[in-house]
């Protein structure tokens, strides 16, 4: 294959620069395993992300993360070029998360929810790996802001949140966004804005010129 | 030129994402220098973008890398005819190893059985005909005088190559040649009657005449 991979699977960490030339297109197109598996190993992670971030828990967001892969497998054929394939994979990402979660609240908005199904232990442990030279107080308190971030951002009405997690979180330009979303411009504009407006009142406790 | 605090929120976002026209930021700058409520909101909304930045990226399980990889192996191998030889591999392959097995311990088996337990034929080959008469193959010293017209026998030769007997056919039938004939004829050697390579029983007629040569 003609495209440079010495960037390797570790892209995801900043979102993948992925050569995106109509040559690697091409070979998805024509069933390539390497490029599909490159496709894979650079995209599975964000695109995981994202869902996770819209679904707000690992199961749901493993089963759309392979629905999002399916529907790509399938619809790589009839990509057009339309937009780059980065927007044009989170824009499947975001509509599948989509689905899922309203399919989800109509069959569950009834049910009482596990205390099993939060976050928080995974979220504790997390911070408590990525902060072994800090003291416990430290690795606490970092625990505690990340529960209160994804809880307010979770709080966010799902237009807002999906606009505000692809600019913060997925780092993408308003266009790009709006493509993923299929919004005007303007519309992610304001939806940003109100979107960030309300997480700071949410957050306004914990950040700030006394917190941060 | 913004008058109001209204005002410059309204445009924090394209401020923090750096998307102001120089002369916006200008503006928005010149009211933070003066405006604490804004000024401390303004850092609010960057400590959230911060924080928010800041949250851990979930990553995919290793389990969930391996079916997205299978789910990928198998949307690209779809054709039916490598989905069929995919499945009849997959059938084949648990019995590879006993049929493997099976057919070794048979030519194993069936080699032991032939090695030790049929006989081994060490002499000379014979002819595999239908029916093979049997034969003179050392006719003892004449030692007596048949006559002028000689002597016609029929002689009965066992599967062993021995004589079991003869019958004159023509000729003297004196007890004293008919002494002669029993000596000779058991001395002399016989090649049995074969019927389909077997050794039977079997009959060899015989005309013997002596003959005298000068000398």
């Amino acid at each position: 294959m003609g495209i440079a991979r010495s960037v390797g699977i570790t892209l995801d960490q900043t979102l993948p620069a992925v050569d995106e030339r109509a040559a690697f297109v091409a070979e998805l197109q024509a069933g390539s395993q390497d490029a599909f598996a490159y496709l894979l190993a650079v995209y599975q992670n964000p695109v995981f992300n994202l869902v996770w971030h819209i679904v707000e828990n690992s199961a749901d967001a493993s089963d759309v993360l392979q629905d999002v892969f399916v529907k790509v497998f399938k619809g790589i054929k009839g990509f057009n070029g339309d937009s780059s394939l980065r927007t044009w994979i989170y824009r499947i990402a975001v509509h599948e998360a989509s689905n899922h979660r309203r399919s989800w609240i109509r069959r569950h908005w009834r049910e009482p929810v596990s205390v099993d199904d939060t976050e928080s232990p995974s979220a504790v442990a997390a911070a408590e790996a990525a902060s072994r030279d800090r003291s416990p107080y430290q690795v606490f308190e970092q625990a505690e802001r990340e529960v209160v971030v994804k809880q307010a951002l979770a709080s966010l009405a799902p237009p807002y949140r999906a606009v505000v997690v692809l600019r913060e979180i997925e780092g993408l330009p308003y266009e790009e966004i709006a493509q993923v979303l299929g919004l005007a411009e303007g519309t992610v504009k304001s939806r940003l804005m109100r979107g960030r407006e309300l997480l700071r009142r949410k957050l306004a406790g914990y950040v700030g010129r006394d917190h941060v | 030129m913004f008058e109001t605090c209204v005002e410059i929120r309204n445009h924090y976002s394209d401020y923090v994402d750096d998307l102001c026209s120089p002369e916006d930021r200008k503006s928005i700058r010149y009211h933070l220098s003066f405006c604490e409520v804004c000024r401390e909101q303004l850092e609010q909304w960057e400590a959230v973008g911060e924080e928010l930045r800041a949250l851990p990226r979930r990553r995919v399980p290793p389990d969930l890398a391996l079916r997205l990889r299978v789910q990928m192996s198998r949307r690209l191998n779809n054709t039916p005819l490598l989905a069929l030889w995919v499945r009849l591999e997959n059938a084949l392959k648990p019995l590879l190893i006993p049929a493997t097995g099976g057919v070794l311990t048979a030519v194993i088996t069936f080699c032991l059985m032939m090695g030790h337990g049929a006989p081994i034929n060490t002499g000379p080959d014979v002819t595999v005909e239908l029916v093979q008469p049997a034969r003179v193959q050392q006719l003892a010293p004449m030692d007596f005088n048949t006559g002028e017209n000689g002597v016609v026998l029929v002689t009965q030769v066992n599967a062993e190559g021995r004589a079991k007997g003869y019958r004159v056919l023509s000729g003297q039938g004196s007890p004293e040649m008919m002494q002669h004939l029993d000596r000779m004829i058991f001395f002399s050697v016989f090649r049995p009657a074969t019927l389909f390579g077997k050794p039977t029983d079997g009959e060899v007629v015989l005309s013997l005449r002596r003959i005298t040569v000068r000398g």
